[in-house]
């Protein structure tokens, strides 16, 4: 045995570095764009793929995948060849890994705003992306065990952990929830139905953050804040128990997402206390990153990256006790809908997310290129604007959600709501709006700041694409043979691709075997008065799903006085049974539409669904809602409604046998019936255009309890 | 670096005016420059970058051959863990070893020789095990190489014995980890039978979590809890009920009601509760074990007696095991080299270092013939010796044949846990049978379970944690302090004792730190220079230490040097006529000169006139008084001395009369004397530092050894107190006690959560609710309370 | 709401994979030693120099300890 040489990649570290450049510039310009469309709805233009509802799903999935994504990436592919003394497993893997990643989000820009998707939050897209996902996904899993087995370190660094639980974990995650049957390329339906639905969504949703934006990224700040400080990491022992807390408790703190709605109370009541017990392993994690810095503060006020660092951490404790504050009943009562959440999401994304990815960028390029970073007064900058923007941005958030959710919940002295007209809560909010835009703007010309000294730097530099190293090779375990007598071939010998494929393999069949027996024969409380919708109502729906509507509009009335006063009766689980997928929403820009359609004081005649959808202003002043002209001129397509139906049969919905050949011949008819309403009400149109779908879906929303009556 | 005053590159020690230059860098001697030299040579001195003051002056005197012995097969293939063809791996200990450069330059060996594969450093164990190239290096070659940078690997007898590390705390952490799991799945599948109101979780949920609950319980209870039932076992076969007796009678009910429960679906079982447990009691465990990696506490004379000896076999050197010597053995002795056997001196003369043995740090002069007792370290040129005793059978080494180090425990105090939890069980039981006796003319059903109930409540987990974690945050504090204790038994003993016996030497005195002064007429610069040049000339143990006294001083070439054995020195420097050594030596018959303790004076004559002479003294601890006077009020103190009696004076009106004074004590007196006292009834703490103590340290109920580097050398005892810290020994005893008061009190609490929890049982009315809340909420506050409570104590003693 | 059962499925699968990690991990030594690996990571670079540290720090600054006393004992 010899010394061995041989070097690390650096130009995959490049490529996911110059991605995340670019893609984080993209991502806070989408934001800034949909920030700014609430207080001032004009700015899309009139064009149907600028509108909020469609734009907003890319944001959040420019945001997380391909801004924070490529930031993992990056870090991972830096950090893991060094803690392993080792080359990454196989060079083609890694191009692969980033292309095909890159390319599923160039997928993602162009669905999205074309309203292809599926209306689950961070798992919009399609099927067929979806799919892409889990073999790219498996690709970096592979190149990733690879390294790891033919490792020259025996000890695998406390991060390599964080980064090997983000691939196990997020591979389940991604699988269970992207269960979907699809109708056609660019169609599918959620394989569970409302309730169902909306928990394994959430479950996806709460674990997404945990093991998407958190636990890689505490995989970096055990890599990159000890380097940066030059310091070992405060407590090792502590690191390892933090991880070890974290994995297993994270998992099940799902369900807080559903508070008060139709999950059954013990789930939601589970889901609350594992969130406010991981309040401890987090803050072990957090504390350990910053007392890392003990004794060396004087180099933070000197060093724009552990600055970035500093703040980061911070963030991420910061965000790390809200979640469970938020997921306490009480507190979640006046938050869930409201902006609050949205200041927290940021808390986290701005801060812990995009601070350290920061820190992380100006600590790498100089290295990359064998330089020195072009210059340090611009990073000190971009760290000065940044955390201003920061604070532009949440503080005015938190102020606009939590005096939304007052005063949504406020009563007269003789028992009625005080502002039964929902717009007076929004426009007692936009100046926020228009602050958060500020802050927005500030962020973005920070990260310009350092896209252009990054540039710089690399220009000054010349790129190291391979740096020499050495070490001896590792005689796997030899310690715990000689001691124990026992052997660990077994998982080395196995072929790792064989190893995690059939995983994955299994994980699919085993669902598609079992979700139809959970999905069909689950014991939701039916209500009799609940029908199918009708195949107009059905491609209404698609349509309101294509807009996007559910980024504005919940579906769902939770038992609160209030909200029973304003919106009628609460939810129950059984309204759901045939919402595949459930369109609950998260947030409550326009009210709550689950019993639009009901008879009582809000019911609305087509003819206002019509006008409103033309200009939502000459209905309801001030309104901030864009109109959709569109759905006026378009001729909607009814060539795939059998499929749908079929479908829809196929994973449980009672649709009559032969219902697709009678479909046209039903739409046909309901439409005119509406197309009479707008003609009595003097509107011209036809039956076959997509307002009337819209309007069809709209005013079947909740009519099931008059005709129960 | 400051560029005024000069300091050592290398080491940062400060540098004499005749230190070495080597372009803009000082060195204090030439060990440091070589080790730059070795480094700069393979552009390693970012070794200096790394962290300042990494160096360590590497022992100048490495005799040529000195680990000679280490390619002896027989002794290679001991210390070798591991070997395939030609690649070896050996683990050597390197206390020197400090900080992060150390890693990094002993993780670099490769780069300083091509022989060297792979070393990988255990800094806690302060360990390198090194994979390397037998055709390349030696393992002797290897273990020089190591010496020559600052980090001499410490092998001797013990390091061939006990290769095998133990994996106690890997069982432990399987056990905690299955724990864990099962805890959080089972917590996980309780929750609908807590929150649900009735009705609303559908049976089919009801049933399936239960039987998953029972899967994940099964490892839980025969695997993490086994440890328990094994010791309360043990316990009961020597009819002692320990506390885990009703830890194990609470868990073993509290499992087969919960599947009980659940197969009969009778109920949900308190599966959560039970798992939950017995994770807590393991955290305990994990706490109590607090180990200190670099540290043993159960050291004998092997673990510093020479691993092999030069034995000459007629007239030609061989290397062999020191086990191997006989009666009659002719032995090679060189520098610095130990003596393992009793033996008698073939050569002119021996200076012999015993600070080992004694503590006693000026080495004894002994001439051709003397009986040498095994043990000491030989300084000066290479001596032969004539083996008297097999090294086994040595005087000093005798004592280790003494049934106290057979016994595998010596008597310990009773733990307070178990004497309290006789009690605890039977009041336990009593209370179970009168509520099932009460009940069974009502309701059988409710009988069975008021009896079962009360069992699983009373299960004394909070009662269990307190002691570990009490006594596991004190040994924390007193580590911080470097008083380290070998167990939270230890700590218990600490608090009961009532005698204290103290050695002297390296005890209170302070072995490294004698300190040398010339009474006399004051000698000016110039003549201090003169004994300088001379004494540098000598190997004598006293003239060392005369030079270093004097290391401000320039020296000179000299003439007609002139060393008379046992007697003194003679040379001419710069026309002066220098004379060094005893008083008859230099031939003046001097008055008043005190007569007190003659053999550690140097007597000093320039041109013929008397000038006065170094006194060589020893150097009582700072603080010795106060820490003294302060036992005083609550201890009877001892003070037992290997050595003759000097400044017996001194020892007398610090101790308070002669008669707890004892001089020249063999070591087997030591260890008599404390079982005398020990037979009168007393509770005996033994303070001391060699190995000559380490009976008297066994034989008391607690043994401190002191010692000035820790890591280093210390005799067999229970805890391990560095010397600079002795003045806080007072302190220590107090808290101690504090700290078993809070035990008490929490012991106190628990049983009060017991209380209320049976009154719940004995009306049959525990709910698995109530339980799974009352046994966490019950050891968290247990073990807050004991935590907090023990650290705002150390606060108030400031002890940290 | 058996759909409760896939969820459960899902996180025990997750959950039992991190056992068998875990137990992996203690067995093959991986904890150990719980101190050193924390310092050698600083030291896991190729060639790159330290260019970086010298523009904010000038040359290498000597201050400080960088060894913490959890490893020490």
């Amino acid at each position: 045995m010899e010394m061995e040489k041989f070097n690390y990649d650096n130009s995959i570290v490049r490529m996911f570095f110059i991605a995340t450049v670019v893609w984080s510039i993209t991502a806070f310009t989408v934001g800034l764009t949909i920030a700014l469309e609430l207080p001032w709805p004009a700015l899309n233009l009139g064009i149907s793929w600028m509108t909020f509802g469609r734009i907003r799903p890319l944001h959040t999935n420019a945001a997380i995948f391909a801004f924070v994504g490529n930031a993992i990436f990056m870090g991972y592919y830096y950090a893991i060849q060094r803690l392993l003394k080792a080359r990454n497993f196989n060079d083609t893997l890694s191009k692969i890994h980033f292309w095909g990643w890159n390319l599923i989000i160039v997928a993602a820009v162009i669905t999205l705003p074309l309203g292809i998707t599926t209306s689950k939050e961070y798992a919009e897209l399609e099927w067929p992306i979806d799919i892409a996902i889990t073999l790219i996904w498996v690709v970096w899993g592979i190149n990733m065990i690879g390294t790891i087995m033919k490792r020259r370190e025996k000890h695998l660094y406390v991060a390599i952990w964080f980064f090997i639980a983000t691939f196990f974990t997020i591979a389940v995650l991604h699988i269970g929830n992207s269960m979907e049957i699809p109708i056609t390329l660019t169609k599918s339906y959620s394989l569970y139905a409302g309730v169902q639905d909306a928990l394994i969504q959430w479950w996806y949703g709460h674990n997404a953050v945990a093991f998407f934006l958190t636990t890689p990224f505490l995989g970096l700040m055990y890599y990159f804040m000890p380097k940066a400080a030059q310091r070992p990491v405060y407590s090792y022992r502590l690191s390892i128990v933090h991880f070890w807390a974290l994995i297993f408790i994270y998992i099940w703190a799902g369900p807080h997402h559903l508070l008060y709605t139709s999950t059954p109370d013990w789930a939601q009541t589970l889901g609350t206390v594992f969130s406010v017990v991981l309040i401890a392993p987090s803050w072990g994690g957090m504390l350990n990153g910053l007392l890392t810095l003990r004794g060396a503060w004087d180099r933070v006020r000197q060093d724009p990256v552990l600055k970035f660092m500093v703040v980061a951490i911070t963030a991420y404790g910061m965000s790390t006790f809200e979640g469970p504050m938020l997921s306490l009943k009480n507190v979640n009562a006046l938050s869930h809908f409201t902006d609050w959440t949205i200041a927290h999401v940021h808390v986290g994304a701005l801060g812990w997310n995009g601070f350290f990815t920061f820190g992380m960028i100006y600590w790498l390029v100089p290295r990359l290129y064998g330089t020195k970073l072009y210059s340090v007064k611009w990073a000190n900058w971009h760290f000065w604007i940044g955390t201003l923007g920061i604070l532009f941005w949440v503080i005015p958030m938190y102020w606009a959600g939590i005096t939304q959710g007052l005063m949504w919940k406020q009563f007269t002295p003789e028992g009625n709501i005080m502002y039964p007209n929902f717009l007076e809560t929004v426009t007692q909010i936009i100046p926020m709006y228009w602050m958060r835009a500020f802050g927005g703007t500030l962020y973005l010309s920070g990260a310009i700041l350092m896209a252009v000294n990054v540039f710089k730097t690399t220009k000054q530099g010349t790129f190291i694409p391979e740096e020499a190293a050495e070490a001896a090779p590792l005689v796997l375990n030899r310690e715990a043979e000689t001691t124990t007598g026992y052997k660990h071939r077994w998982i080395e010998s196995r072929p790792i691709q064989f190893f995690i494929l059939s995983t994955v393999v299994i994980l699919i069949g085993g669902l598609v075997e079992a979700i139809p027996l959970f999905v069909v024969k689950s014991n939701i409380p039916t209500i009799e008065s609940v029908k199918p919708y009708t195949a107009l109502q059905l491609t209404g729906r698609d349509i309101y799903i294509r807009e996007g509507c559910y980024n504005c509009h919940s579906q769902m009335i939770r038992p609160f006085r209030d909200e029973v006063a304003r919106y009628g009766e609460y939810s129950k689980a059984g309204e759901f049974v045939y919402d595949h997928p459930f369109l609950w929403g998260s947030k409550r820009t326009g009210p709550d539409l689950l019993r639009e359609g009901a008879a009582g004081p809000l019911k609305k005649p087509d003819a206002w669904h019509f006008s409103h959808m033309r200009d939502p202003r000459t209905m309801s002043p001030g309104s901030i809602m864009p109109p959709y002209p569109w759905l006026i001129e378009n001729e909607t397509d009814y060539s795939t409604i059998g499929a749908k139906i079929s479908g829809l049969r196929k994973i449980g919905v009672p649709y009559p046998e032969g219902y697709e050949d009678r479909a046209m011949a039903d739409i046909k008819a309901d439409a005119q019936v509406i197309v009479g309403h707008l003609k009595s009400s003097g509107v011209q149109t036809t039956w076959d255009r997509e307002i009337v779908a819209v309007i069809a879906y709209l005013q079947g929303l909740g009519a099931h309890l008059d005709t129960g009556k | 670096m400051g560029v005024s005053e000069k300091h050592c590159f290398h080491c940062g020690e400060h540098c004499s005016d005749n230190s070495i230059l080597i372009g803009d860098k000082y060195f204090c001697c030439n060990g440091c420059k070589a080790v730059f030299q070795l480094l700069n040579g393979s552009d390693l001195c970012e070794y200096y970058e790394i962290d300042k003051k990494a160096g360590i002056t590497p022992n100048i005197d490495i005799v040529e051959g000195r680990f000679s012995y280490l390619d002896d097969e027989s002794i290679t293939s001991q210390l070798l863990e591991f070997r395939d063809g030609k690649m070896s791996t050996v683990t050597f200990s390197t206390p020197t070893m400090h900080c992060a450069s150390c890693i990094w330059l002993l993780e670099k060996l490769y780069s300083l020789h091509k022989g060297v594969l792979k070393s990988v450093v255990n800094f806690p164990r302060k360990e390198v095990s090194i994979t390397f190239n037998q055709e390349l290096i030696s393992l002797s070659e290897l273990a020089a190489l190591l010496t020559s940078i600052g980090y001499e690997p410490q092998i001797s007898l013990e390091s061939i014995e006990s290769k095998e590390r133990s994996h106690v705390q890997r069982k432990l952490y399987y056990k905690i980890g299955i724990a864990g799991f099962a805890f959080g799945n089972v917590m996980l599948l309780s929750f609908p039978e807590y929150i649900s109101r009735t009705g609303e979780v559908d049976p089919i949920f009801k049933m399936v979590f239960g039987y998953l609950s029972i899967l994940f319980s099964l490892p839980v209870f025969f695997y993490s809890a086994l440890d328990y039932f094994k010791s309360a076992w043990g316990g009961l076969k020597q009819k002692d009920i320990n506390i885990d007796v009703p830890i194990t009678l609470g868990i073993g009910i509290l499992f087969s009601r919960s599947v009980y429960e659940i197969i009969s679906q009778t109920g949900a079982g308190y599966l959560d509760s039970f798992t939950g447990l017995v994770f807590f009691l393991l955290i305990g465990k994990v706490f109590q074990q607090k180990t200190y990696d670099a540290l043993s506490f159960d050291k004998d004379y092997k673990s510093y007696f020479p691993l092999a000896i030069t034995k000459l076999i007629d007239k030609h050197e061989t290397i062999v095991p020191v086990t191997t010597l006989e009666k009659g053995d002719r032995i090679l002795m060189r520098n610095q080299e130990l003596i393992p056997a009793d033996a008698i001196l073939m050569s002119q003369i021996s200076h012999v270092d015993y600070s080992f043995v004694t503590g006693e740090s000026d080495p004894i002069e002994k001439m051709n013939g003397d009986m040498i007792y095994a043990g000491g370290r030989h300084i000066g040129a290479a001596v032969e010796m004539e083996i008297l005793k097999e090294p086994s059978q040595s005087y000093l080494t005798r004592l280790w044949n003494n049934d106290i180090f057979t016994k595998s425990r010596r008597p310990q105090l009773s733990k307070k846990v178990d004497e309290l939890s006789k009690y605890f069980t039977f009041s336990i039981l009593l209370i179970a049978f009168s509520a099932f006796v009460y009940w069974y003319s009502i309701d059988t059903a409710i009988a069975v379970k008021s009896f079962t109930a009360v069992l699983i409540v009373a299960c004394p987990c909070a009662l269990a944690l307190s002691s570990p974690f009490a006594f596991g945050s004190a040994m924390r504090i007193f580590a911080k302090h470097r008083f380290y204790i070998k167990n939270i038994e230890s700590i218990e003993a600490l608090t009961k004792i009532d005698t204290i016996v103290f050695d002297k030497t390296g005890t209170l005195t302070q072995s490294n730190l004698d300190y040398i002064e010339f009474k006399g007429d004051i000698l000016n610069k110039e003549e201090q220079s003169w004994v300088k040049s001379v004494v540098r000339h000598s190997t004598h143990p006293l003239s060392l230490k005369i030079f270093d006294v004097l290391k401000d001083s320039k020296y000179f070439g000299i003439s007609n040097f002139e060393e008379q054995l046992g007697k003194g020195l003679k040379a001419k420097v710069q026309k002066q006529e220098i004379m060094l050594g005893s008083a008859k030596w230099i031939d003046t018959n001097i008055e008043g000169v005190d007569v007190e303790a003659k053999k550690s004076h140097v007597f000093l004559s320039i041109n013929g006139d008397y000038k006065g002479y170094f006194a060589i003294s020893h150097h009582f601890r700072p603080g010795l008084r106060d820490v003294i006077s302060n036992l005083f009020r609550d201890y009877s103190l001892f003070l037992l001395s290997g050595d003759v009696n000097r400044s017996q004076s001194e020892l007398e009106n610090i101790f308070g009369g002669s008669d707890k004074l004892g001089f020249e004590k063999s070591p087997q007196d030591k260890m008599d004397f404390i079982q005398s006292i020990r037979s009168e009834g007393k509770t005996v703490l033994m303070i001391g530092d060699g190995l000559n103590d380490a009976g008297a340290l066994q034989a008391s109920e607690v043994g401190i050894a002191i010692t000035d580097d820790i890591g280093s050398f210390s005799p067999a005892c229970d805890a391990i107190l560095s010397g600079d810290e002795l003045p806080n020994l007072s302190k220590f005893l107090h808290f101690s006690k504090a700290t078993m008061n809070i035990v008490l009190i929490s012991f106190g609490i628990s049983i009060l959560y017991n209380v209320i929890g049976i009154s719940f049982a004995v009306t049959g009315h525990l709910s698995p609710l109530i339980s799974a809340i009352l046994m966490p909420i019950s050891s968290v506050t247990v073990v807050a309370f004991t935590t907090f409570a023990t650290i705002f104590k150390a606060k108030m003693l400031r002890l940290n | 709401m058996h759909i409760m059962f896939l969820l459960m499925g899902f996180s025990l699968f997750v959950a039992t994979g991190f056992l068998i990690a875990f137990l992996w991990a203690v067995r093959s030594g991986q904890y150990d030693d719980n101190y050193t690996p924390s310092v050698r990571m600083l030291f896991d670079d190729g060639v790159s120099s330290d260019v970086y540290d010298k523009q904010f720090f000038g040359e290498k600054t000597k201050e400080g300890e960088r060894v913490n006393g959890n490893g020490k004992i």
